[in-house]
């Protein structure tokens, strides 16, 4: 099975073409590279991948499977019944003072109990009795205007990054975007956020599915921490980890998801020599324990050590795609990024 | 680990004894009945420390879901309306009913952010009050709706007179309120709003729903908000006018959030105690005491402090933005299991 397949992906905005008709296959339990020189179109790419952006063209599918809300019953009744809700709030706030003054008004005595069912059979009448204007045609603008909305918000919610996330492919980012005034561990609790089930209530109340849930988690979470070496710094503010820590903790909060395939966009970057050994360690731990791992990356001894293949992107198209051996053995490849020592 | 009183406690308990004080004072000064409106607006700004404090979510238009509930508990309870449900089930019913506002608010402005929500809420702010003057079929207009019911329980009643009785009242229901918002604060809910004030794409790149997150926040200090608003209604016994609901009592409550610690529910009490206290306790009293010496009153209304202290709010809120940006109490990162 392969993880993550993308066919024929083209990224346009305007005029300009970031990526143009990129297509390949991660299989299982490997680790895939992207590489390329800056501006090649790589994160574009990876934000097309993840929903953040909806590609111009072009399919992806994880594990075999579009990740993609379908049109389905479920959706259909609900935008009818806010449609339906919109129609009637519309009729209601035009006519307002007409049915409060029917219903409310001239059936209450004052100290007397109201009659009910006069308000009620009285309601009824002046809404039957509405003009063509304050009645039918507001009902169809405002359910239009409810349903069309409704409408529009499903169409643009299809292919969220949140829905992908919960799909199991987490990712990082090229420029570090952790909850800085949080914790470490809170940080990684928001990547487990979608594999909770405790909800509004039980928060609220504090149902023992709650405490038995947190305790859970945030086991898990100093677990996670100490798996990328920062269980003792667990209670700082993220934001005050130097920059090598900051990588690691966002591996770890992607990985708190439980993905089964994880984006890494240049995890590397900024790092000295002995932290991408650490790096290149967490890398290859990560996918031993059963994550694919595609990486963005910039540092060749990492790419070459660590992947089992390489993508290489420029100027938005593929050149090249094979094993490192094969990359190092091409002559486009070592022109287009890896240079030769002879340009000095 | 041993259990210490934290900040809240301490200062709720400060708040449970401060009615004794009336013991040592030479003549009454009605501590207590100044401190109700402390209490009130603590309430409000906690509402909205839920939506700017924590999710980030900057709401100009507070005070329009106060009205909001204000007007509901009043046309659920006033004897001039068939209704008639009683205190209880009323100001019960003003959370759904705010949280039901919140979310005819919340759902049109999902995506906006920063600036352009502000001039919305702002804007819906102005339009609630514009409603309930010219709705005067429902709301009575200008008048105001009254007289709301005050509250009872196993037949004791809370009168204009029982200044104690109100106070403990309120207190208890701040109580409430604290504790529901910290129970969600500390949950994934409360997590997930600061994941998306911090990040929002990185939050939903990590599969938060931020459109029901958002929903939430906004339902929920809407929700917060009606209550406090029903609430203070029953105090007055009266909704008073719809211009009792104005921008000005936004922008209190956001001074309340701001000065105290935004985020932060300890600084959100501070807060209210150092504005409210100012505005209706230390310069309505100083104004008292001024003009028994014969000074300002109606001779020279310069000289009364009450005159200035929308220049000494303004003067507060620079002096807290300036040096102590994150509040007189700002937010801790905390470092317990949540």
């Amino acid at each position: 099975m392969s993880a993550l397949s993308a066919q024929a992906i083209t990224m346009r905005f305007g005029g300009l073409v970031a990526v143009q008709d990129v297509s390949f296959t991660v299989q299982e339990h490997q680790i895939y590279a992207v590489i390329g020189p800056n501006g090649a179109g790589k994160t574009t790419l990876f934000n097309a991948i993840t929903g953040i952006y909806e590609p111009t063209a072009g399919v992806v599918q994880f594990f075999d499977r579009v990740v993609c809300l379908t049109f389905s019953w479920r959706s259909a009744i609900r935008i009818a019944l806010t449609s339906l809700a919109c129609a009637l709030a519309t009729v209601i706030a035009v006519n307002i003072q007409n049915l409060w003054q029917a219903s409310i008004i001239e059936n209450y005595v004052y100290a007397q109990p109201f009659p009910w069912s006069n308000g009620l059979r009285d309601l009824f009448g002046a809404l039957c009795g509405l003009s063509f204007a304050s009645g039918v045609l507001a009902a169809i603008l405002g359910g239009l205007a409810g349903g069309g909305a409704a409408l529009v918000l499903w169409w643009r919610s299809r292919r969220t990054p949140d829905l992908i996330a919960r799909a199991g492919v987490a990712r990082t980012f090229q420029n570090i975007r952790l909850f800085n005034e949080l914790s470490l561990v809170q940080n990684v609790l928001v990547g487990m956020d979608h594999r909770m089930r405790a909800g509004f209530w039980s928060a609220l109340f504090r149902s023992p599915r709650f405490h038995a849930e947190r305790t859970r988690f945030h086991a898990e979470a100093l677990e996670l921490l100490s798996f990328v070496g920062l269980a003792d710094r667990s209670h700082d503010a993220a934001g005050s980890l130097p920059y090598g820590f900051r990588r690691r903790l966002e591996i770890a909060r992607a990985l708190a998801g439980k993905p089964r395939l994880i984006l890494l966009d240049e995890p590397a970057a900024g790092m000295n020599h002995s932290e991408i050994v650490d790096l290149i360690a967490l890398i290859r731990r990560v996918r031993d324990a059963g994550t694919t791992v595609v990486l963005i990356e910039h540092h060749m001894r990492l790419v070459m050590g660590v992947s089992d293949r390489i993508l290489v992107l420029q100027y938005g198209r593929q050149i090249a795609e094979g094993t490192p051996a094969e990359i190092r053995a091409n002559p486009a490849c070592v022109e287009a990024y890896l240079g030769t020592e002879s340009h000095g | 680990m041993r259990w210490r009183p934290g900040p809240i406690v301490c200062i709720l308990g400060i708040a449970a004894v401060l009615p004794l004080i009336e013991l040592f004072l030479p003549q009454p000064a009605h501590v207590s009945e100044a401190v109700r409106g402390v209490f009130l607006y603590a309430i409000l700004a906690l509402g909205l420390n839920v939506v700017t404090g924590y999710a980030g979510l900057l709401n100009l238009g507070i005070a329009a879901f106060m009205a909001i509930g204000a007007y509901a508990f009043a046309i659920l309870t006033c004897e001039i309306y068939p209704f008639q449900i009683g205190f209880w089930p009323g100001l019960l019913l003003t959370l759904p009913v705010g949280a039901l506002a919140g979310f005819l608010l919340g759902a049109p402005t999902l995506r906006l952010r920063g600036d352009y929500l502000a001039i919305v809420t702002l804007g819906f702010g102005e339009i609630v009050q514009d409603v309930l003057k010219n709705l005067d079929v429902v709301t009575k207009g200008t008048q105001g709706i009254n007289p709301v019911p005050a509250p009872s329980l196993g037949g004791t009643m809370w009168t204009a007179e029982d200044e104690y009785k109100w106070y403990y009242l309120l207190l208890a229901l701040l109580i409430v309120v604290i504790l529901a918002i910290r129970n969600l604060e500390r949950s994934r809910l409360g997590r997930a709003w600061f994941s998306i004030r911090e990040d929002e794409l990185a939050s939903r790149s990590m599969g938060i729903r931020v459109e029901r997150i958002k929903m939430l926040a906004f339902s929920a200090a809407a929700a917060i908000a009606a209550f406090a608003g029903g609430l203070s209604t029953s105090v007055l016994s009266s909704t008073g006018e719809p211009s009792n609901y104005d921008f000005q009592v936004s922008i209190l409550a956001l001074c309340i959030v701001i000065v105290g610690g935004i985020g932060s529910i300890v600084g959100v009490l501070v807060g209210a105690l150092v504005m409210i206290g100012l505005n209706s306790i230390v310069l309505v009293k100083a104004t008292a005491v001024l003009e028994t010496m014969g000074i300002g009153g109606q001779s020279n209304v310069l000289l009364s402090p009450n005159n200035w202290k929308y220049l000494i709010f303004g003067l507060a809120l620079v002096l807290a933005v300036r040096l102590k940006p994150h509040g007189l109490v700002p937010p801790r990162i905390e470092r317990r299991a949540t």
